[in-house]
């Protein structure tokens, strides 16, 4: 049953992700980004981690995706606006053909995993999540706070209005 | 269901890199670049599936934490550019790439 569930799910990945590179409106790639994060929302639920679950849908499809989706329509795209991509699949095919060698080579590597331990009683969810993030992690999770808090003011900054720069017509001395 | 979620964060990763190499539109560029963390993620919670260590999980959450920090910056930067350029095309970004004086 949750063998199914699997495949179902990662056919769902793959053909949203597939989707999402090969459209041309990005409001529609946008959409099929989102249905890959939901499939991999499911599959983080089947690998038994329930609070992840939730993050993913809450974080990626509800905040990043929705963050995506307000730019695309803030901007006002118009067609002339795009880039003209005339020999796009040409491209698509000859990077697949070049990132084929190292995509085999890792799955090959796949088959040397070692066995499999028992997970524990309360595996994955919240509370062990968080005994795990503030007892072994609370150095890069303070870390992180900053980093978040410099992204914050960089955003400000880099989206306030646009001053008019001035370059003077002198050669600098 | 492990190594078959391996084989599918592998996957996932490189369709990341071919939209990455291949599309010009810096909307669908920054999403590859979304979607090869995802995929990185997904590897992580089946590691930690595997070994039985809710590492992975914790690792898992401070990569999405990093994503929403490059979420805010990245569109920050798409608007900034599509205001003085007026195009998604990233061929008209080479303002550091090109000799002549910027015109803004």
């Amino acid at each position: 049953m949750s063998d199914t569930l699997f495949f179902i799910l990662a056919a769902l990945a793959i053909v949203g992700s597939i989707g999402m590179i090969s459209m041309m409106q990005p409001m529609f790639s946008a959409i099929s980004f989102i249905i890959t994060l939901l499939a991999l929302a499911g599959i983080y639920a089947l690998l038994g981690s329930s609070f992840l679950f939730a993050i993913q849908i809450v974080i990626y499809a509800g905040a990043i995706v929705s963050l995506i989706l307000f730019i695309i329509m803030f901007l006002n795209i118009k067609p002339e606006n795009l880039p003209q991509e005339p020999s796009k699949n040409r491209f698509i095919l000859l990077s697949s053909f070049a990132i084929l060698p190292f995509s085999y080579l890792l799955i090959s590597m796949l088959n040397f995993l070692p066995q499999q331990q028992p997970t524990p009683e309360a595996f994955g969810d919240i509370k062990s999540v968080g005994l795990t993030l503030f007892n072994d992690y609370l150095l890069p999770f303070e870390a992180i706070s900053i980093l978040l808090l410099i992204s914050l003011i960089g955003a400000v900054i880099l989206a306030q209005k646009e001053r008019p720069i001035e370059i003077s017509d002198k050669e600098p001395k | 269901m492990i190594h078959n979620a391996l084989v599918l964060c592998v996957i996932l990763i490189s369709i990341g890199i071919i939209g990455a190499l291949s599309r010009r539109n810096i909307f669908i560029l920054y999403m590859s670049i979304e979607l090869i963390l995802n995929g990185i993620n997904l590897g992580f919670v089946a590691a930690s599936k595997l070994h039985g260590q809710g590492d992975g999980h914790v690792i898992a959450l401070l990569i999405m934490a990093i994503a929403a920090a490059e979420a805010a910056l990245f569109l920050a930067m798409i608007v900034m550019l599509f205001r003085s350029r007026h195009s998604l095309d990233t061929k008209k970004f080479t303002l550091l790439a090109s000799k002549e004086r910027p015109h803004v």
